[in-house]
């Protein structure tokens, strides 16, 4: 059970606060409700772009870093589709330096050209380190598009293409900074062993002064129901087939959302899991087939990726997909095998809540999704599916006209 | 009163760091137990620690084979309903190669600790090495080698150790196709009977568990056909380097992957301690030197840092990069730039002070946490350090001078016996 307290500010900042005396330090969680899905489509890329500059300096402090090191502190970030993150940790009694240092950066930056052109290079190298040039980098840049036509997870965070990296300049990082680094557009977490008192005193102090502003969020096109299937086939200097299926599923708070991550355990995670031990094991038609879903607040995918054994073809492979998802379908799940994918998410939860860091981004994310709660009643939520929502979910779901495939050739 | 936000609020610096109290008990047949208490949720962690590393093989790949084929079934259950029991429980059985060690570990909550554990030490115990089972992780192998060799990261790395410390080198053991191709079912029998049967050297529980799950795990040890490894004294080859550049052509990358470094000295070594706060400094941290002059300033990549690795038999020290193929040759300089520098001019004050202050909390943020406090142990344990080897920390920091980095940097950073391996288009 993680208990909190929760309040609003009168510039409308939302404060959690997590008690643990367990530990010598405080984390300081900060999610701010922007990520890639609020891009303009011709500037991709600039939400993550964005969180670079973040640390280059702020109105009263040129090096964020040195000044939190200092203090003994550490700190990073990460950009998904919806959200970015902030995060610092402190030993405890140090945790001013951290509401010093993150609320001058919400009160503004210091929008200097330098750090601007270095991080562009920074995060050009990055989509070139993580994206190009690693084999299969680039699957995600090419099953986004496939997958959604309207809706801006359409690209990846890291963005489409270079050239929109590149093309980013100082009035679109103001513009940006301005409209959605706002207090009324933050979640704010304090978890670790610092009082209620002293977090209420620290944020009064900090943050309270600094004004609401007027954040605009442009609403986002729904993805329209997808009616036919859709393939791409790509050809690179790979060493072995790999294929992709993107199917489409709910968001985070739809019903549906718990039965999908449960399905995609029941056929991909781990060594007891149906398509290791068929596809991978039994019908050598795989050396890796894995499942997982997005897990994106809107609408996002279920998705199976796999490397084909050398001398298997497509055709084959895809075939065998199909059947053992045809069979899902069929035939009801046994109760058995539905508690064993419950209890492995049950020892999951439980191993990510160890460290006070989880706990603070866990609540900030909850908090984003619009309900809190969800940090203790998760459990409850994979406790209440059964064989029948399964099947039914299995069969509205993973059908072809619903489905993105990628077909990665290895060029030979 | 008006806020000013130019002034930094005070902090305080950490001026004592505790190692928290783990118990140790011996189990009838002479095992050490290491117990670590720690943390609120009802997790435990335990690890047997086995004399299977990479210094222990004869052959290339086996000590990793055998590791990941402890959970591929036994006497009495097939890989898949050993699998399937252990999921259900809920619980994870991971077993890894290390240089100079193997570790099989069992993670799960305590509710299912007393079901999982006779899982886990038949597993242990009891496996078997199918030969079909062997013949699809062989072939998984290749296919993920493959992909590999792809990897200009993975190349330079292969190369770097190769280089450094001599092909023949046990901590230079990369499998090929044919070492993958040449592991047999006899070999990995072997060698789980003379390196896990015969070479259990201590088990580690930590978590939030109970007394009684640590008299259960006492109580089943006793019973089992485990024994300590034999006090032969391995035969490892002196390091030899292969001084100087080395470049492997890789026409169609974007970027070049590189590494430079030569051999360090071992975590017994009175300096080590120091040199690990020399290497944070200059390349061990986000505000270090290779960082904010390579990254932060000139934004020729998109990571730097630099590294110790201790292993038991000899250390490596070496510094890492991808970088744009056109900013290489100006990364490499700068590079050997910092290099320079921190050997020749006296490391300020100020910079010495914020590296001491971070490395501090650092050990804080890693007390977070029963998991991290036992691999804390494990270091202490497998070296043979006192308890105070962690918190001594605070004083080593305190007392240090910008002559003595300068002095240690000279010694330990110095150009010669360097090793660089770039991979990458001319």
């Amino acid at each position: 059970m993680i208990q909190y307290q929760k309040f609003t500010l009168e510039n409308g900042l939302t404060v959690i606060h997590h008690f643990d005396d367990a530990t010598q330090i405080c984390a300081l969680n900060l999610l701010y409700r922007v990520g890639s899905r609020n891009e303009d489509p011709n500037k991709t890329g600039f939400a993550h772009l964005f969180e670079h500059l973040m640390f280059g300096g702020s109105k009263h402090v040129k090096e964020f870093d040195t000044e939190l090191q200092d203090a003994g502190g550490e700190s990073n970030a990460f950009t998904s589709n919806d959200i970015t993150n902030y995060y610092v940790t402190l030993p405890a009694n140090n945790i001013e330096t951290g509401f010093w240092l993150d609320s001058d950066r919400m009160l503004s930056l210091d929008f200097n050209q330098k750090s601007l052109d270095v991080q562009k290079n920074v995060v050009i190298e990055e989509f070139k380190e993580r994206y190009l040039n690693q084999p299969y980098g680039d699957i995600w840049l090419k099953i986004l598009p496939l997958a959604y036509q309207k809706h801006p997870y359409n690209w990846a965070t890291i963005g489409k293409e270079i050239g929109h990296i590149e093309a980013a300049d100082l009035e679109q990082v103001k513009e940006f900074f301005f409209n959605f680094y706002a207090p009324n557009n933050a979640v704010l977490v304090v978890a670790g062993n610092v009082s209620l008192e002293e977090t209420k005193r620290l944020v009064d102090k900090w943050f309270a002064p600094i004004e609401k502003r007027n954040t605009i969020i442009v609403p986002l096109a729904n993805e329209p129901k997808q009616t036919e299937a859709r393939k791409e086939h790509v050809y690179n200097d790979v060493p072995l087939d790999l294929i992709v299926k993107a199917y489409h599923m709910g968001g985070r708070l739809d019903s549906d959302y718990y039965a999908c991550d449960l399905l995609s355990d029941i056929l991909g995670s781990g060594k007891s899991a149906r398509f290791f031990n068929r596809l991978v094991k039994e019908k050598r038609l795989f050396s890796e087939l894995d499942t997982y879903i997005s897990g994106d607040a809107d609408p996002g995918l279920f998705l199976i990726e796999g490397k084909l054994m050398k001398g298997i073809d497509f055709e084959t492979a895809e075939a065998a997909i199909l059947e053992e998802i045809e069979f899902l379908k069929n035939n009801l799940i046994s109760q058995n095998e539905l508690s064993k994918v419950i209890n492995k998410t049950e020892t999951n939860i439980c191993f990510g809540d160890m460290n006070v860091l989880n706990r603070a981004m866990k609540l900030a994310f909850a908090e984003f999704l619009g309900d809190i709660e969800l940090v203790n009643t998760e459990i409850d939520h994979y406790l209440a599916v059964n064989p029948e929502t399964l099947q039914e979910v299995a069969k509205n779901m993973l059908i072809e006209e619903n489905c993105s495939t990628l077909y990665y050739h290895a060029k030979s | 009163m008006s806020l000013n936000r130019n002034i930094a609020p005070e902090f305080h610096l950490v001026d004592r760091l505790y190692f928290p109290k783990y118990e140790t008990r011996e189990t009838k047949n002479g095992f050490k137990i290491y117990s670590l208490k720690a943390g609120v949720q009802p997790v435990v962690r335990l690890d047997f620690i086995f004399d299977a590393g990479l210094t222990h093989q004869v052959k290339n790949a086996e000590a990793a084979f055998t590791a990941s084929m402890l959970s591929e079934g036994t006497a009495k259950r097939n890989a898949l309903s050993l699998a399937e029991s252990l999921d259900f429980f809920g619980s994870y059985f991971q077993t890894r190669c290390n240089a100079d060690d193997a570790v099989a570990s069992l993670y799960c909550l305590n509710k299912h600790f007393d079901n999982c554990l006779p899982l886990f030490l038949e597993a242990l115990i009891e496996s078997i090495f199918p030969a079909k089972e062997l013949d699809i992780q062989k072939k998984n192998s290749l296919q993920k080698l493959s992909v590999n060799e792809k990897k200009n990261s993975y190349l330079c790395r292969k190369n770097f150790y190769q280089n450094l410390l001599g092909e023949k080198h046990p901590y230079a053991a990369f499998s090929s196709k044919e070492d993958i191709g040449a592991i047999d079912k006899n070999s990995l029998e072997d060698f789980h009977k003379t390196h896990y049967l015969e070479g259990l050297k201590y088990l580690m529980l930590s978590g939030c568990y109970s007394a009684q799950t640590l008299n259960n795990i006492e109580e089943s040890m006793a019973e089992l056909p485990f024994s300590k490894p034999k006090e032969n004294k391995l035969i490892i080859p002196d390091p030899s380097s292969k001084i100087g550049k080395h470049f492997i052509e890789k026409t169609d990358s974007v970027q070049s992957a590189i590494r430079i470094g030569k051999i360090s000295i071992l975590r017994n070594h009175e300096d080590f301690r120091k040199l690990q706060f020399l290497n944070l400094i200059f390349g061990g941290y986000f505000g270090s030197r290779l960082m904010k002059n390579i990254r932060e300033d000139k934004g020729l990549t998109y990571g730097i840092y630099s590294v110790i690795e201790p292993f038991k038999e000899a250390s490596v020290w070496y510094i890492d990069s991808d970088m744009n193929s056109k900013n290489r040759e100006n990364g490499l300089t700068e590079i050997y730039k910092e290099l320079n520098r921190i050997c020749t001019e006296p490391i300020p004050q100020e910079e010495i002070d914020t590296a001491r202050n971070y490395y501090l909390g650092s050990f804080l943020r890693s007390l977070d946490g029963p998991f991290s406090l036992a691999d804390r142990l494990k270091t202490m344990i497998d070296n043979n350090l006192p308890d105070s080897y962690y918190p001594d920390f605070v004083k080593i920091l305190n007392d240090i001078e910008a002559k003595d980095l300068q002095n240690l940097a000279n010694k330990y950073f110095d150009m010669e016996n360097i090793v660089e391996m770039v991979v990458g288009k001319k």
